[in-house]
């Protein structure tokens, strides 16, 4: 299968801490990779190296076989999530949409069709500031959409969400796979992982790859692993 | 896109309610204060005290011609100079006129006397009137008594008063002939706020972007930095712009304060203005690390530039070092500008050197801004 991203020994360091120590991955197309970790081991910083966003220490990365320390051509394939709200706080979510449309060179029938999908219609003209988690992850999924990309990268997808966006959400994802999609998602939620095709463990800046099975077991082991060192319960 | 962007960038003005409540109504609640302020254009009642220690005709004399002029005005006659000296401290009266025992006495026998004229100096505006106000009396005063001992010697009135006034000096303010300080000060204080406000604004114009978690979605449209922050310059200067045009309107249409020279001439010089403060901001924005600190930058700058400016205080009368700084700042060149381009009428040749000036600031700033924020 064709490589998609294409990470060769990534070393980031961020304040003087190795934060990403010697990362490389591989991501096909029309697969799924989750990046596992638990709160503040580096998963975001690994994905928005993935994404040609931030600079980075040493190693190469490559998205659709361009470098992306070299070239921006790229970016017209990839679709982005951020944990942090991005989204253009003082816009509208009409306004938005059409703002990252023109951007980003989406279409209007696009828009329309992930307006619907994502149930969006009753909240167009609410400002993304107010919006609660849910509703605005629909918000920034569809954004990030909009200009019908090839690889996704999303970052906490579905955390802290409610039960309706996270199904407005999961088919929305479901469907771009379904039309061949990539995806890369950082989670540190187990819920979503039976969903991926691969799942990489992010720990003390190295990545252990895992099936999502394998993953459920090993985060057990380690559960009860810890449980018994500190003489608690674990059943 | 451009046209996005644009939208986009004045929404962001129009919805960032500090910005725009600071951009919309700081200049126009200075013309309020300002004007109101200095609504008598100039100090006509300056209270004054006079000690008449002599009670001679020729003392009462003098006492009418003080009550009589233009600016002073006697609020007391206490029986001492210690008396008056205490009016002054209490801050009751700003001149004490202290007439000596002997001085008709002096003035008709044609000797030399002299009266003392305390003025209250811990308020510079109301001393150098009061000093102005006190030595046209005593002009005045004084060639009378001169006239007046000619004319004891056997000379005739006029003979004696053309002899005594042989040479006389005129005084003729060009410009502002009633020396009115509305004219002089309204119009700059007005300025130095829209300026202050304008250049607040102006530092929050790369952070504002940068320092937001939606910078992302500029990175990712792969969007150039300079299509952006071109566009939203170009919002920032039209807005300052269309800023100044209701308080050059209200200033020279409403409250008549002269414009002698050309409105395009003048238009233009406060658009090269704007440019250049833009770009001073722009700079400042490029290495603040957050909204914050570009807003510290935008006040450290905005603040103390009108009074480095020379406006108040001569650029001469400053230590060269600072005059050599202060030309760094386009509000010196602004202010300094300023008179020459209201009061009189100087000349496309005679502006372009102040035009030169702040195209050269704002060229630098960008470049700077520019070399700063590609790192980003």
């Amino acid at each position: 299968m064709q490589p998609v991203i294409v990470a060769n020994d990534v070393v980031q360091v961020v304040t003087k801490k190795t934060v990403l120590n010697g990362i490389s991955l591989q991501v096909n197309r029309g697969e799924t990779l989750g990046i596992f970790g638990t709160k503040g081991t580096g998963k975001t910083t690994l994905l928005h190296i993935l994404a040609g966003l931030d600079r980075f220490k040493s190693g190469t990365v490559e998205i659709l076989g361009y470098d992306v320390r070299k070239s921006d051509k790229y970016k017209g394939q990839l679709g982005l999530v951020t944990q942090e709200k991005s989204l253009f706080q003082e816009l509208k979510v009409a306004e938005n949409l059409d703002f990252i449309a023109t951007l980003r060179g989406g279409n209007r029938t696009v828009l329309e069709r992930l307006v619907t999908q994502l149930k969006l219609q009753e909240l167009l003209a609410e400002p993304v500031s107010t919006l609660d988690n849910g509703l605005y992850q629909r918000v920034a999924l569809a954004c990030a959409l909009l200009h019908q990309p090839t690889v996704l990268i999303a970052d906490e997808l579905i955390k802290d969400i409610d039960l309706a966006s996270r199904h407005l959400i999961l088919l929305t994802i479901r469907q771009f796979l379904q039309e061949g999609g990539t995806l890369v998602c950082g989670f540190s939620n187990l819920d979503y992982a039976h969903q991926l095709n691969r799942v990489a463990w992010l720990a003390d800046g190295t990545l252990n790859f895992y099936s999502p099975a394998e993953l459920e077991a090993e985060w057990q082991r380690q559960i009860r692993e810890y449980a018994g060192l500190s003489g608690e319960r674990h059943d | 896109m451009i046209k996005a962007l644009l939208v986009r960038e004045l929404t962001y003005l129009w919805r960032d309610r500090g910005l725009r409540n600071i951009l919309l109504f700081g200049p126009l609640l200075g013309i309020l204060i300002f004007y109101v302020t200095y609504s008598a254009q100039i100090l006509t009642v300056i209270p004054t005290a006079v000690v008449d220690l002599d009670r001679s005709s020729a003392s009462r004399d003098l006492v009418t011609k003080i009550s009589q002029a233009e600016y002073l005005q006697i609020v007391a006659q206490p029986a001492s100079a210690p008396e008056a000296e205490e009016l002054i401290r209490r801050g009751d009266v700003l001149v004490t006129v202290v007439i000596p025992e002997d001085f008709g006495r002096h003035l008709t026998l044609g000797r030399q006397t002299s009266v003392y004229i305390g003025i209250d100096g811990s308020n510079m505006i109301y001393s150098t009137n009061a000093t102005t106000a006190a030595l046209t009396v005593a002009k005045t005063v004084s060639a009378e008594a001169g006239v007046k001992a000619l004319m004891a010697r056997g000379l005739p009135r006029e003979q004696a008063k053309s002899a005594y006034q042989r040479v006389t000096l005129q005084e003729e303010p060009w410009f502002n002939p009633t020396l009115n300080y509305a004219y002089f000060l309204v119009l700059a204080l007005i300025l130095n706020i829209w300026q202050q406000c304008c250049t607040l604004a102006a530092a929050t114009n790369i952070i504002s972007e940068t320092g937001r978690p939606s910078w992302t979605q500029f990175k990712l449209a792969g969007l150039s930095k300079w299509t952006l922050f071109v566009s939203k310059s170009v919002v920032h200067i039209g807005v300052f712009m269309l800023l100044i045009l209701p308080i050059y309107g209200i200033c020279f249409g409403l409250l008549k304060l002269p414009l002698h020279g050309s409105w395009l001439l003048l238009l233009l010089f406060t658009l090269v203005f704007a440019i250049a403060l833009h770009s001073v901001g722009t700079l400042a924005s490029s290495f603040a690390r957050n909204p914050v600190d570009s807003t510290r930058f935008g006040m450290i700058i905005a603040l103390p530039s009108f009074i480095l400016s020379g406006y108040g205080w001569p650029l001469e009368a400053m230590p060269s070092f600072v005059q050599s700084v202060v030309k760094l700042l386009p509000q010196t060149w602004f202010f300094q500008g300023l008179n020459y381009f209201t009061f009189k009428d100087p000349g496309w040749l005679f502006a372009r050197h102040y035009f030169v000036a702040l195209g050269l600031i704002a060229v630098v700033c960008y470049s700077g801004a520019a070399v700063i924020t590609s790192r980003k």
